[in-house]
């Protein structure tokens, strides 16, 4: 009875009379080390690059954005990053979809609950475990290769991996699980009395698709897409690993240049590139998913 | 229905079926590749596979590499796990339980390490450290610090929607009978939204357990989570050990994942990442 009093006045605190002290620790942590941190990088971007300084110098210049705007080297990472980014969501959209659809038409719930499962263990598992499967397939001395010259189709192996073709399968295996999430919620959400109305007007089940189902899911595609393009632009793990270091991307420039070259403030103009072209998708997805979801994507 | 309807349903639907296989073989073939590798007897998997054995698995819990990435992986997690069901679920319940100006402000900051590409949170935090110079640079704390800021937002998520989905006016009920507004939060919301926020832990174990971004500047050879570990190993060979170790993570997100179909609906659960 004793130990309960205390416990409730503990708790009281907190509940009752000073309830700013139950965010305060989150609070606190999050002001420390991400506001801060991050705040800290954006005013590193800006000052002198001087390669093994990290002090702040207080000389503020553009000159790492404008060396990123001017060097081929680094322009070109930008363009890769972008455009890899966007024909991974557009290939994810258009592989996602049917399952999308598949589990959100799924009535039976034991099949549904083993259908979202497969998919959140996907999502869930450490990407280089994922990778490290990609990689046994795809490499030179892979599965498929190897499955190929065994049949004799091909006499030397393909190059499927070190290269675009491969980034692009990774960054599709990477993302997929979240396209699919993304698109479920709002095919759900069609009525089907749209479509049987649709019908009985005479559509046929192809057209009822296209011209219902597919205008209807727009939000869910759109929301899909920046999702996939944003997490997809900033993933580091597959063109290192599926690249080979051979596919430049601005995540790798990061690294490059800060764990191997000391240019912090060079490096940081790069990340701070990434972070404003991953959040540029996130605002108009998060536009989009509070209009679809009423605040809660 | 006429004959050519019932064949257009069916085209249809053996067109999403086609597209589901696709889908789901994209996303699970990796992984059984992963397991058939660990279990392979060669010394790589090839096509033809050789033969089944349990050589590496073995090899594996002798590895020094893997298998002390592996317990430290699961130490950080359990550890980050534990301080962010605290905070975060404190959290969630002011966020939502108190409207004052600036709360949805706060809600987005919670959440806004899921958009904030990890690779730069982990660069931002490694600056930080270093310049700071208050010992966090390549250190366990520092690590784990890391580790919280991109486990919270899942328990705050989770948490948050159970707290929106509970009733508030089984609460009212309990206040309008008599009890004061921390007994009706234990006895009547809490046990209600305890669902949520171990869902909420779950999810931060697991994200924990296979984060790679924000490991990558933290690690040093003492403190090598297993998927820096692997990725290491991965630059230069494939090495079927690593294959083992995988078997062994993939059942750990396979029953962290059964546990959180049990404790929510997961036919109500889409978008996890910006919830």
């Amino acid at each position: 009875m004793e130990d309960t009093k205390d416990k409730n006045n503990f708790l009281r605190i907190f509940y009752t009379y000073r309830p700013i002290l139950l965010v305060l620790p989150a609070l606190i942590l999050f002001i420390i080390f991400f506001i801060i941190p991050v705040l800290s990088m954006f005013v590193l971007a800006f000052d002198k690059p001087v390669t093994g300084v990290l002090d702040l110098q207080g000389k503020w210049t553009l000159k790492s954005f404008l060396r990123i705007y001017n060097r081929s080297l680094y322009f070109d990472a930008a363009v890769t990053s972008v455009s890899l980014a966007a024909l991974a969501s557009l290939i994810t959209l258009i592989i996602g979809y049917p399952l999308a659809y598949l589990i959100a038409k799924t009535e039976n719930v034991a099949r549904n609950t083993f259908l979202m499962i497969l998919v959140l263990c996907a999502m869930q598992l450490d990407m280089v475990i994922r990778l490290f499967g990609l990689m046994v397939l795809m490499g030179d001395n892979g599965l498929i290769n190897g499955a190929l010259m065994y049949f004799n189709i091909i006499e030397k192996p393909i190059g499927l991996m070190y290269n675009k073709l491969g980034v692009l399968v990774g960054l599709i295996q990477f993302s997929l699980p979240f396209m699919v999430l993304s698109l479920i919620g709002i095919i759900r959400g069609i009525s089907p009395a749209v479509v049987e109305a649709s019908r009985s007007l005479g559509a046929s089940p192809n057209q009822a698709f296209w011209k219902i189902i597919i205008p209807l899911s727009m939000p869910g595609i759109l929301a899909g897409t920046l999702l996939v393009f944003a997490i997809s632009i900033s993933s580091y793990i597959v063109p290192a690993l599926m690249g080979g270091w051979k596919v430049m991307v601005m995540p790798l420039h990061v690294y490059q240049q800060i764990a191997e070259m000391g240019k912090w403030q060079f490096g940081s103009a790069i990340a701070v590139v990434l972070f404003c072209t991953s959040l540029l998708s996130v605002i108009v997805y998060q536009r989009v998913a509070i209009r679809i979801g009423g605040g809660r994507a | 229905m006429s004959k050519a309807k019932i064949r257009e349903v069916n085209e249809l639907g053996t067109l999403v079926k086609i597209g589901s296989g696709i889908a789901l073989a994209i996303l699970l073939i990796p992984v059984f590749i992963v397991v058939l590798t660990g279990l392979n007897s060669g010394d790589h998997l090839t096509f033809p596979p050789e033969g089944i054995s349990l050589r590496w698995i073995f090899a594996f819990f002798r590895s020094e590499e893997f298998l002390s990435a592996f317990l430290f992986s699961f130490g950080l997690a359990l550890i980050t796990m534990t301080l962010s069901t605290i905070f975060g679920t404190l959290a969630a319940i002011f966020i939502t339980r108190f409207s004052f100006p600036g709360s949805q402000l706060l809600r987005a900051l919670f959440l806004s390490p899921l958009i904030l590409p990890g690779i730069v949170l982990g660069l931002a935090l490694y600056i930080f450290y270093v310049s700071t110079d208050i010992g966090l640079a390549r250190s366990y704390p520092g690590m784990v610090i890391a580790h919280m800021l991109v486990t919270m937002p899942y328990v705050i998520g989770t948490v948050s929607a159970s707290l929106f989905n509970f009733d508030l006016n089984l609460e009212q009920a309990a206040r309008s009978l008599g009890a004061s507004p921390l007994t009706a939060f234990r006895k009547v919301t809490l046990p209600n939204i305890s669902n949520g926020v171990m869902a909420g832990s779950v999810f931060a174990f697991i994200v924990s357990f296979g984060q790679f971004d924000v490991s990558l500047f933290m690690a040093t050879p003492n403190n090598t989570p297993l998927p820096i570990a692997l990725y290491w190993s991965l630059r230069y060979t494939f090495e079927p050990t690593a294959a083992a170790a995988g078997i062994f993570a993939i059942a750990l997100v396979i029953t962290s994942m059964l546990i959180t179909s049990k404790l929510v609906n997961l036919q109500k659960f889409s978008g996890v990442k910006f919830d």
